[in-house]
């Protein structure tokens, strides 16, 4: 069997380009979930766990997993931005453009609105979507479900992940452009998570991702026999006003201790910020209030303004203020 | 005249060093404040140019006309210093399209501080010009881009400015955050000049500009009124959504152009070819869909399948 392509194109001395995909489930079907990671080229928990669960379905598929039946079709990409891959690039490496700002897309347009195009119409028409990421380079986040000015179903389903954190965000310009936003107009359920640092491949996080699919899959039914015995913490949710992003006040050398995950006292001792110079510590940065660190700084250069760490909080936070990283 | 030097922008940086945008101010009179803006895209050198000769024409006016300035005049020309010093297009580090990033915010990230500082330094001005010079892939003919939604009083300036081109354009989300839309948008007209192409500086165009830019600083009362200025040479055509034409390349290869830059083009006339370096044949033919004039030309070669050639006014 040929392996089907979302998109093939000329390039203009490598090899042709194309965007292979995973169709798995009974063709002809409208997707009933369709899975996608890697529109940014170095973001590779996803593309990982993505690769990892077709490798899984297509053996129930074709019957070599007798404990398990698939019940729907399943669309997976592990990776779209596959030169992006390739080079290690976040962006398309040939015009710097960044595949998720180019939704929904345009079919004669330029490059990149062209991928942009064909992920969307083979991925619209599912009932489920869902678009991986793995934040940036500087920043770790702990794998959870990102929900843009959701519907009632869609809380609902988010919560089947079994993720430690779905998080209720607005939406705002950049958001505009992305595959996630495209989806919106288009019926059904779609969800972004957020699992990860971007340029690594992180084990855990990959394990819980992993999990967190199967999970989905045994309870929206599409696929049996799953067993879930090891059941993850509880989901918790947290809606526009639980996010506290801590800011810094101060540029400097930033190090911490703390994991993400953990939930932490008012008061505990976040990081420290040095003088790379002098040596002086400048700053002490600590929880304002107790929280779930949903997501930890990983670069020790810091800027001032720079996010150092999200917060998760059971109460109003207060602060309706959303600090904008690059993502996804 | 005065002249004067500051920093609309000061940011520590994490190792020692400050992140400096810095501004020339000539101060005249008390009449309208003007300025112009470049260097947004660490790759577009066309604006320092311009800001360059318009502090070399400034200083030589303070010199023969002294009393010729009524208001004042603020160069920044380089709002993403870090960009222009480490030649790239975005704010390094941050990977951020600074001109995406507005109106900024003081204390968010470093791209919005430095949108955020801009804004302030910027707002209330009686005309903003934010120069830009392409990128590094297409050549542009000097032109003003007007979004429809402020066409009312930006055209009526743009049409001064001796240029070639006025380009309006529909409403596009995400260019609500360009510094552009966020100045218009609060009562300060701002016009987007676009010309030349990225990492090169083409004079002609800057004299062109020039002639244009003193020209509607009198008009504003910027300069005084019977201050002798060499007269505009250009006319705008005025294109817009429905009269341009995309051409985007149909396979990947080395565009080699057959016609000049701003010429008059027929419908079916060839522009140039796509070839490959592997081969001695045409891979493919460009060809004009309509009668018109070539206003962005392809300046880097190397073309993917959908890369931007040309764009042709119809006319
Ligand atoms: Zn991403």
């Amino acid at each position: 069997m040929t392996t089907p392509t979302l998109l093939e194109m000329t390039a203009p001395l490598r090899d042709d380009f194309a965007i292979p995909y995973h169709d798995l489930g009974p063709a002809g079907e409208r997707p009933a979930l369709a899975l996608v990671a890697g529109l940014h080229g170095n973001e590779l928990n996803g593309i990982f766990v993505l690769s990892r669960l077709a490798e899984f379905l297509a053996r129930v598929a074709d019957g070599r997993e007798p404990a398990h039946a698939l019940r729907g079709r399943v669309v997976i990409v592990p990776a779209v931005n596959v030169l992006g891959v390739n080079t290690r690039s976040r962006r398309w490496p040939f015009d710097k453009t960044d595949i998720n700002r180019m939704f929904p897309g345009y079919d004669a347009g330029e490059t990149t609105q062209r991928i942009a195009n064909a992920v969307f119409q083979a991925t619209r028409a599912a009932r489920y979507r869902v678009d991986i990421h793995s934040s940036n380079l500087d920043f770790e986040e702990l794998p959870q479900v990102r929900l843009y000015e959701p519907s009632e179903d869609e809380k609902a389903s988010a919560l089947l992940f079994g993720l430690p954190a779905v998080i209720e965000r607005r939406t705002d310009q950049v958001f505009t452009s992305t595959l996630g936003h495209a989806w919106r107009g288009a019926g059904g359920e779609s969800f972004v998570i957020q699992a990860g640092r971007a340029g690594d491949l992180q084990l855990p996080h990959c394990e819980r991702l992993f999990r967190a699919l199967m999970a989905f899959l045994h309870h929206t039914g599409l696929v049996t026999g799953i067993d879930l015995a090891a059941e993850d913490q509880d989901t918790h949710y947290f809606g526009v006003d639980r996010t506290l992003s801590l800011v810094s006040d101060h540029a400097g050398l930033f190090v911490t201790h703390v994991q993400v995950g953990t939930w932490l006292q008012a008061g505990a001792l976040i990081g420290e910020v040095y003088d790379g110079f002098s040596g002086e510590r400048r700053a002490e940065v600590r929880a304002p209030t107790a929280g779930l660190l949903s997501g930890i700084r990983r670069q020790p250069l810091l800027y001032e303004g720079d996010l150092i760490a999200r917060l998760q909080t059971r109460t109003p936070t207060g602060s309706e203020k959303q600090v904008k990283g690059q993502e996804q | 005249m005065e002249i004067l030097h500051d920093d609309i922008v000061s940011l520590a940086l994490p190792y020692r060093e400050t992140l400096r945008v810095q501004r020339t101010s000539f101060v005249g009179g008390g009449g309208p404040r003007v300025a112009v803006i470049a260097g947004i895209h660490g790759d577009e050198l066309e604006g320092l140019f311009v800001c360059h000769r318009l502090a070399a024409w400034l200083e030589q006016l303070a010199a023969s006309h002294p009393h010729a300035l009524r208001g004042r005049v603020d160069l920044v020309p380089a709002i993403n210093p870090l960009g222009i010093d480490t030649l790239e297009r975005f704010v390094p580090v941050f990977d951020a399209d600074l001109n995406r990033n507005f109106p900024g915010d003081a204390e968010g990230l470093l791209p919005q501080r430095i949108a955020a500082g801009a804004m302030a330094a910027l707002s209330g001005a009686a005309l903003v010009i934010d120069i830009h010079a392409s990128n590094i892939y297409l050549r542009e003919i000097p032109q003003v881009r007007i979004a429809e939604d402020f066409a009312a009083t930006l055209v009526p300036l743009a049409q001064g400015m001796n240029l070639d081109l006025i380009w309006l354009h529909g409403a596009v989300t995400v260019l609500e955050a360009t510094i552009a839309h966020s100045l218009n948008s609060t009562g300060t007209p701002c016009l987007v000049v676009e010309m030349g192409v990225g990492m090169r500086i083409t004079p002609a165009f800057t004299e062109q500009l020039l002639i244009g830019i003193v020209n509607v600083w009198r008009t504003l009362g910027v300069l005084a009124p019977d201050l002798e200025l060499p007269p505009p040479t250009h006319t705008p055509l005025v294109a817009d959504d429905s009269n341009v034409h995309y051409l985007n390349a149909a396979t990947s290869g080395l565009f080699v152009p057959d016609i000049e830059h701003w010429m008059a083009v027929r419908r079916e006339q060839t522009l140039g070819r796509i070839v490959s370096p592997l081969h001695g044949g045409t891979l493919a033919a460009v060809r004009s869909p309509v009668d018109g004039i070539l206003f962005t030309l392809r300046e880097y070669p190397a073309v993917y399948e959908g890369s931007l050639m040309a764009r042709i006014m119809a006319v």
